[in-house]
């Protein structure tokens, strides 16, 4: 047996998720995001002209595609709610619907809880979640918390990570 | 042994039917097509293959030869399914207590399979009551306008509206004209109030004129309110229809319509409900709806797992496309279909106690589905699961990620349902204690809308003993959806 340290309810040994709380129940010990020199990253500044306006009707694109870094892992993804970028931690409860761990996010500067993509008011959007090492549009980093449109063909990045976008 | 006969299929079971059911399909199908009965030449051909099918499947040595040989088959022929298992453990440690054991089941469409759409016979069963004015109609008839332009030659499409009766607005009919639906669409208005079995049926007769054994039968039922009276009836109806093979897909738009009604049908005809919080979001659900409604491979899978002694299934979810609760029907669970651009993915928890040490063979779970596309309809897989019994634990051991993050997204769904069921039974305090918990949880996944929703019903829920009816739609909805994946795209 063992014991949710939260809630204190018991569960049979192995249990993954404590059933009445959530909570995480078992010793964890992943690292914590490093900053990368700026160097490293390359970033051109932030972005000049005023972000674009939000289309305010259309249904538009209904999925995005990812190329994901030097391996070229590619992933498809409906756009019907955020997707969220960054790193499994389930200890601090991060479950991000794309996991970059394999595609060395943490070596890469990629932070748990990096970015997200959604669709608003039609037009696909990327919004940095003060990330630590960044989030890049073509090269042009965001200002955290405020999305910006991404395009067919960007070239998305996180930390030092390289994400080739495609939308569908 | 002879090839091209499946037993199985002959007498219409599963692989894992009982010796009892073998009997009760056999003794149907032999009275129909006696020769003494019926007659006729062909009958005569189908009452020899059945008794054959019986001798062989009735004689249990004989029938484990035969399965062996089909399952064979099945490897070689290259079944339409494609099955990878995911296990929480390699080693378990050797306990005398019960202890918990994942697997992660991924069903997908064989990679080799020839992707062609199926054709689609489609009804449009849309809600025009007075409060459909405005917004929700506009976006209901550019959708339907939508969904017209991509319409295939080969598809068939009725048009029905409701309010107070129904109204056969477009025969079901293939080669549709497209320039005069969109127009007929056009002319939809809003009056009157919401009698939907009147609507549901309609449009169920206009699937029957046109169905076949290849095409996808589907009807798309859209409302913004509640029905009176008719409950009963609407969810009769609907099972009706999946035992036809024709699923529902039941959109409620707004916060008045009935969630537990609409939920219900959609599940016993094999469908899924959908929330619309917005009018904005019509066209997009329809088109993603139709889109994926030709794409499917297997009409319905059913999974059944045979566990060793010593290991029991505690219970069983669907993870992707949405999460919900699989409900077992002896040791077998329906799964519903399988899209070619979505896998299945079932999440299992199994309870394990009492195994000796050393190697162990696991469990098998097979998972058997009819797919319009291929030949040999009835297509099957199965996976083998094992693992080592120890005394030591294993210092690598790491629960693979994929069933971490299922697990993460389905405790917050599993908090949901708990908060449901306190509310049911008057338990306001604990119902509001778990929505906040799971509104803390929602934050730090980033699902600050859903959050939000969360926090809001619990301070509606601690004052007012309550939720609201938007609330609890979308907590509902909200929930479900959390596992929506990004899918891996492989290149071969």
């Amino acid at each position: 047996m063992i014991k949710c340290p939260f809630c204190q309810t018991t569960h049979v040994a192995n249990t993954l998720f404590c059933s009445e709380c959530g909570t995480y129940l078992l010793e964890d010990d992943r690292r914590g995001t490093d900053p990368l020199g700026t160097g490293e990253i390359g970033w051109v500044g932030t972005e000049e002209e005023g972000s674009e306006h939000l289309a305010q009707h259309g249904s538009g694109p209904l999925g995005v595609r990812l190329h994901i870094g030097e391996s070229g892992r590619q992933v498809e993804a409906p756009l019907s709610k955020a997707i969220h970028l960054g790193r499994l931690d389930p200890a601090s409860d991060v479950f991000p619907e794309l996991d970059l761990s394999e595609d060395g996010g943490l070596e890469k500067g990629v932070s748990r809880r990096h970015a997200r993509i959604l669709k608003r008011e039609g037009t696909v959007v990327v919004e940095d979640l003060g990330s630590i090492n960044g989030t890049f549009i073509n090269g042009k980093r965001l200002a955290p918390y405020l999305p910006e449109a991404l395009h067919d063909g960007d070239q998305l990045q996180l930390g030092k990570l390289l994400i080739e976008v495609e939308l569908s | 042994m002879q090839i091209d006969k499946d037993y199985y299929e002959i007498l219409g079971i599963p692989q894992t039917a009982t010796d009892e059911e073998i009997r009760q399909a056999y003794r149907s199908l032999a009275r129909r097509s006696h020769p003494d009965v019926s007659g006729d030449a062909e009958a005569s051909e189908e009452f020899q293959d059945v008794q054959e099918a019986y001798e062989t499947l009735s004689d249990p040595a004989q029938r484990q030869k035969y399965d062996q040989w089909r399952e064979q088959q099945g490897r070689d022929k290259s079944s339409a399914l494609s099955l990878r298992a995911i296990a929480s453990h390699q080693t378990l440690l050797a306990i005398p207590e019960e202890q918990a054991y994942y697997v992660l089941l991924n069903a997908t469409p064989a990679s080799d399979l020839p992707t062609s759409r199926l054709p689609l016979n489609l009804s449009l069963v849309l809600d025009r009551s007075t409060s459909m004015q405005g917004m929700r109609l506009q976006q209901v008839k550019e959708a339907t306008r939508q969904i017209i332009d991509k319409l295939q030659p080969e598809d068939a499409l009725s048009l029905v509206v409701f309010s107070d009766r129904a109204e056969v607005l477009l025969p079901s009919q293939h080669n549709v004209d497209k320039a005069m639906a969109k127009s007929i669409a056009s002319t939809i208005q809003p009056s009157g109030g919401t009698e939907m079995l009147q609507g549901l049926l309609s449009g169920l007769s206009e699937i029957e004129r046109n169905q076949s054994d290849t095409s996808v039968n589907h009807l798309i039922l859209l409302t913004d309110g509640q029905t009176y009276g008719d409950e009963q009836g609407c969810l009769e109806e609907a099972e009706a229809a999946g035992n036809r093979q024709i699923s529902l897909s039941t959109m409620g738009i707004g916060s008045d319509w009935n969630e537990d009604l609409l939920d219900q049908m959609a599940a016993l005809s094999g469908g899924v409900s959908t929330y619309i919080d917005s009018p904005r979001k019509v066209v997009d659900i329809f088109k993603d709806t139709v889109r994926s409604l030709g794409l499917v491979v297997a009409r319905e899978l059913v999974m059944s797992i045979n566990p060793r002694s010593g290991i029991r299934l505690h219970e069983a979810f669907q993870i992707t496309p949405h999460i919900r609760r699989l409900e077992s029907r002896g040791d077998r669970m329906v799964l519903g279909p399988l899209g070619t651009d979505q896998g299945k993915a079932i999440l299992m928890e199994f309870r394990v106690q009492g195994l000796p040490v050393n190697e162990q063979r696991l469990m098998r779970i097979t998972v058997e589905g009819d797919v319009p596309g291929k030949a040999n309809r009835r297509s099957w897989e199965w996976v083998e699961l094992a693992a080592v019994i120890s005394e030591t634990p294993d210092p690598d051991a790491d629960i693979p990620p994929p069933i971490v993050t299922a697990l993460g997204k389905l405790a917050i769904f599993k908090m949901q349902e708990k908060a449901m069921a306190d509310l049911e039974a008057g338990e306001i305090s604990a119902a509001t204690q778990r929505l906040e918990t799971m509104a803390t949880r929602l934050l730090n996944l980033g699902e600050t809308d859903l959050a939000r929703a969360a926090l809001l019903e619990a301070g509606r829920l601690a004052r007012t003993g309550d939720l609201s009816a938007e609330g609890r739609k979308k907590i509902r909805y909200g929930t479900r959806a959390l596992s929506i994946l990004p899918k891996e795209i492989h290149h071969d």
